[in-house]
């Protein structure tokens, strides 16, 4: 008897949960997660709303911390993000561990995107580079220029600062200062690139863990020079900042696209990220914020001014100026190459 | 002998059951509604601290491809990175416990000797901090202290220095920033046992022939530690699990426990690599509680009494 | 020697101590000579200025103004801990995180007596207040009386020149309170301290006292022996605060004292003209049979209010024939009781001219 009417009461409940959920998970809404802040203003501009009206959906948008917010949706069965945005080597990694959905490059064209930047279950939908700045008020026009430069305290003396919480950009970096070309880096000597750190570690006074502590450091002259990424250098370029810096030596880190595992709208997803990756969209995101698109046709469409072509990372000009990071490789050394790259910047 | 016996026997039973149920289940139900009372605080402590902690134990267990191992805790003898944060989190607490017991012992002092009012005023000023966030108050020493900030900058101005200090991005900055957190904690228990302690008792030590300085030494000293241990304990345990502070004003170099689990479990892809760092802290915590309650306890049977 | 009769026991000459807080005045040009060995205690109600005054010679308060000569050395301005005066505060002050031995050791050990003498001394100290052998005890395992001899001991171990003592008999319960009277005035006797005692039980002051200084609103009322003070109060406040009286109210002309126009009889010379109040003691009345019994006595005639048996004695509440009450307390002998007037029934009240003390009706 009392059995019957928990089952009932559970039935209950669950009408009622279905139908306040109901709207939530029509087959026209999809949610998609980014990092938030001007970047993903950017985003919302060029690729969710053009992408909602051509395809007639909704599209609801989310932040996200990064893999570790995927891996709880996934492996907690509660997955709310039908696409969501990653560093590479986090969907390579993700990749590995069976957290993304296969895509369907049928519906998805990925033609003009970097081969590497292609997978399976992930695909590349914009860069990041990491490039060198220094204050043009201590150094002039004179500062370092390049890495090598950077890891020159007696030419160069000033306080510095590079990045403690990506130690692959930094150990890329590194392994530029020793003086390897750029198409040498990767695969990356991780104990030749420690060695490097080992020795600029006692002349950095601070190793920034996110972009808007690294724009700080650099804005209020904490340091003189430091490794920073391109969107947060323009933006102090932007506010007036007294600062220089050039793509070349740059570290090209990509972002990723991914469908989470367990998606409930799985095939508009697909759709939507197939829009995402199109050089039409993808020649929107410049427009916007300081982040290349990934999709090299998107400098043919001819909708980016010429004037605004040099500054972005990912034009043909540009891009042979840098190391692209490969996250391949670093979904096989990143453990390793982090506990040892940790341990050494430890005061 | 009958007589007696008869008389008892008329006036009821002897043999010690009159009543004795009725008694004992009296007593049950007595015992019976404490517990009821107990119950939602028992619940509570069940729920928010037993089973987190037991899954937090159970989760460091595993490795990363959800296999039963010790992974998670044969690292720390693995990578020498976890000994020297384990090194850098204790210093930090001692230099921190350190710092506010020598400042703010004085505070408490003269906040405990100050009129009724006048100590009520400047307790506020110990507890407004309270009342605005740890972030912000870490980016304002931020501003005070880095290379451009107030502290260089007026020092440079008035030419006592040439080069700016490094105070912040630096085991100083992160030390100054959570001393400034920390000595609410201490000044609170503190001043509370300094004004539980009776004026008649220093005005004693004067009187038996104790100078001001030795009394305070003989009387006040001994008597504020009881309140001095519970500051002392929770600053110390409160700096172990420190995050904020040292993640902005360590420039990356003093890495600090509650940071090391961050970075543990989002490298390793596990939560038990995290939690394993978070069960070795609790373990070390404890023992830590153990022994100030065992020093406390010996003092309070008199091994410390004055000699 | 140790703790014996003190020889060294010094005189003290308080005089004209002032001391206000703000514009309120504790003390008032406050005078006070104590003999050398004399026990003197302190007495009026809460706010009569003598805890303050204890305070003062003790060092804890500082006078705005006067002299404080301990054997004729000046020490109003000497910090406390150099004064060398022993002291029992209110609730013992004993130093809670030492056991007893150490509790009256740390007179001693300031004074950086050997660890030999220290013992002995402490020893002999405990001794003499009945506690040898608890000297290991934690003071929180100690009950009221036994803290009360710790804060004894303490206070006399170092053989200082005074001791002071602030109404230290108040926390216990009266049976033990009465018991330690004695063993504090036995001591006193036997170690002869200056020693200058608070308290506001008048009954403890009489027990104890050399002399009673009767204070009130910051000056002394009276100073006297226990007997004069209750026997010939001289003002009153101070026939009202101590014991029982009854406050009658008299006009003196012509060199003779009237009361409602009835002549009474003094043993004494008459007082100045004008009105006065006659003190007398509810035991001092007698209950008469009938006028005629008086003799030599004055008589005073009143109706019966009420009557209450307390088993020793019985109180008799009476009025006046001006309406004024008048307490009268009889001991219960036989002869007494088979004589007990009912309640509204008159009664005269026969008062010997010895027993009648004047004080000015202010």
């Amino acid at each position: 008897m009392k059995r019957k009417g928990n089952v009932r009461r559970a039935a209950v409940v669950g009408m009622v949960a279905f139908s306040i959920a109901g709207p939530a998970t029509a087959a026209d809404t999809i949610t998609v997660a980014s990092w938030g802040g001007t970047y993903q203003e950017a985003q919302t501009k060029a690729f969710f709303k053009p992408t909602a009206e051509a395809l007639g959906i909704t599209i609801k948008e989310d932040t996200t911390n990064g893999l570790d917010d995927v891996r709880l949706q996934v492996t907690g069965n509660a997955v709310k993000w039908d696409i969501t945005e990653l560093g590479a080597d986090e969907c390579a990694r993700g990749s590995k561990e069976g957290l993304f959905e296969k895509l369907d490059y049928s519906v998805i064209d990925k033609s003009g995107i970097n081969p590497k930047l292609v997978h399976d279950d992930w695909v590349g939908i914009s860069y990041t580079s990491v490039v060198l700045v220094y204050r043009t008020d201590v150094f002039g026009d004179k500062g370092p220029k390049t890495w090598a430069d950077f890891w020159d305290v007696e030419k160069f003396p000033g306080r510095r600062a590079l990045s403690g919480s990506q130690p692959t950009e930094t150990l890329s970096v590194a392994a530029l200062a020793k003086g390897i070309p750029i198409d040498k880096v990767y695969p990356v000597d991780i104990e030749g690139a420690l060695q490097s750190v080992d020795k600029i570690r006692n002349h950095v006074d601070a190793w920034w863990t996110s972009g808007a502590q690294a724009m700080q450091l650099v804005k209020d002259g904490e340091v003189d020079m430091a490794s920073i990424w391109n969107g947060r250098a323009g933006t102090l370029r932007k506010e007036g900042a007294p600062i220089s810096f050039s793509f070349d030596q740059g570290v090209l880190t990509a972002d990723c696209m991914v469908i989470p595992k367990g998606s409930k709208n799985k095939d508009i997803a697909m759709k939507a990220l197939a829009k995402f990756v199109s050089p039409d969209l993808q020649a929107s995101l410049p427009l916007y914020v300081d982040n290349g698109p990934a999709n090299e046709k998107a400098f043919e469409t001819g909708k980016i001014p010429q004037e605004r072509i040099k500054d972005i990372n990912s034009s043909p000009e540009n891009i042979g100026k840098q190391v692209l990071q490969d996250p391949q490789f670093w979904r096989d050394n990143l453990v390793e190459a982090t506990e040892k790259f940790n341990n050494l910047i430890q005061q | 002998m009958s007589a007696v016996s008869a008389g008892h026997e008329h006036a009821g039973r002897i043999d010690g059951t009159l009543n004795a149920a009725a008694l004992r289940a009296d007593t049950r139900r007595q015992a019976l509604g404490f517990l009821a009372l107990l119950s939602p605080g028992l619940f509570l402590v069940f729920a928010v601290i037993i089973v987190p902690v037991g899954w937090l134990f159970w989760l460091s267990l595993f490795d990363e491809t959800g296999t039963l191992s010790a992974a998670n805790y044969a690292r720390f003898f693995e990578q020498a990175s976890y000994i020297k944060t384990f090194m850098t989190t204790f210093k930090v607490a001692f230099v921190v416990t350190t710092a506010c017991v020598l400042l703010g012992y004085p505070l408490a002092y003269l906040l405990s000797q100050l009129p009724r009012r006048a100590a009520s005023i400047c307790l506020v000023f110990v507890i407004l901090p309270f009342w605005t966030s740890v972030l912000v108050r870490t980016y304002a020493w931020l501003v005070i202290l880095q290379r451009k900030g107030l502290v260089n900058s007026w020092l440079i101005d008035h030419g006592l220095i040439s080069q700016p200090l490094q105070l912040a991005n630096n085991f100083t900055g992160v030390v100054i920033g959570m001393i400034h957190i920390m000595l609410p904690f201490l000044v609170l228990p503190l001043y509370a046992s300094m004004k539980s302690i009776d004026i008649d008792c220093l005005r004693a030590g004067m009187n038996l022939g104790a100078s001001p300085a030795a009394t305070f030494r003989q009387v006040f000293l001994p008597l504020s530690l009881p309140g001095l241990a519970s500051g002392v304990v929770i600053v110390f345990v409160l700096c172990l699990g420190f995050f904020v502070t040292p993640a902005l004003m360590g420039g990356g170099k003093v890495i600090m426990w509650a940071m090391r689990m961050e970075q543990a479990a989002s490298l390793y892809s596990n939560w038990g690599a995290g939690a394993a760092l978070g069960v070795v802290l609790l373990a070390v915590t404890l023992s830590l509680l153990g022994l100030f309650r065992w020093l406390l306890g010996a003092r309070a049977a008199g091994v410390w009494s004055s000699r | 020697m140790l703790l014996s009769l003190a020889p060294s026991a010094l005189p003290i000459g308080i005089h004209h101590i002032e001391k206000r807080f703000g514009a309120l005045s504790i003390l008032s040009d406050l005078n006070l000579d104590v003999a050398a060995g004399e026990f003197l205690t302190l007495l009026g109600p809460s706010g009569s200025g003598k805890t303050t005054l204890l305070m003062i010679l003790a060092g804890f308060v500082r006078a705005n103004a006067g002299s404080i000569k301990v054997g004729g050395e000046e020490i109003i301005t000497m910090a406390p801990h150099k004064r060398n005066i022993g002291m029992v505060f209110q609730n013992y002050a004993l130093f809670p995180h030492m056991n007893v031995f150490h509790n009256v050791a740390f007179p001693l050990k300031q004074r950086r007596v050997s660890a030999a003498d220290t013992k002995q001394r402490v020893d002999h100290a405990l001794e003499l207040v009945r506690l040898q052998g608890l000297g290991e005890r934690r003071v929180d395992q100690l009950s009221g009386g036994q803290r009360q001899r710790v804060a004894l001991a303490r206070a006399i171990v170092f053989e200082p020149r005074i001791v002071l003592m602030d109404e230290p008999l108040s926390a216990l319960d009266k049976g033990l309170r009465e018991h330690m009277q004695i063993e504090l005035r036995n001591l006193h006797r036997r170690l002869g301290m200056t020693t200058v005692y608070v308290t506001h039980d008048q009954r403890e002051a009489i027990t104890m006292s050399d002399r009673i200084a009767v204070m009130n609103a910051g000056r002394i009322e009276q100073i006297d022996q226990p007997e004069t003070i209750y026997a010939k109060p001289k003002t009153k406040f101070v026939a009202g605060f101590i014991g029982e009286s009854n406050f009658i109210p008299v006009e003196c002309r012509n060199g003779a004292i009237w009361h409602e126009n009835q002549r009474l009889r003094l043993s004494g010379p008459a007082p100045s003209a004008g009105r006065h109040l006659m003190v007398v003691r509810p035991e001092k009345l007698r209950l008469l049979a009938n006028a005629e019994q008086a003799g030599d006595l004055n008589v005073l005639r009143a109706t019966v209010g009420d009557i209450i048996y307390q088993g020793d004695s019985f109180i008799c509440y009476a009025a006046l024939k001006d309406g004024r009450q008048i307490t009268l307390r009889e001991y219960c002998r036989s002869d007494v009781l088979a004589n007990l007037p009912a309640p509204g029934e008159p009664i005269a009240l026969g008062i010997d001219a010895s027993d009648i003390v004047l004080v000015a009706d202010q």
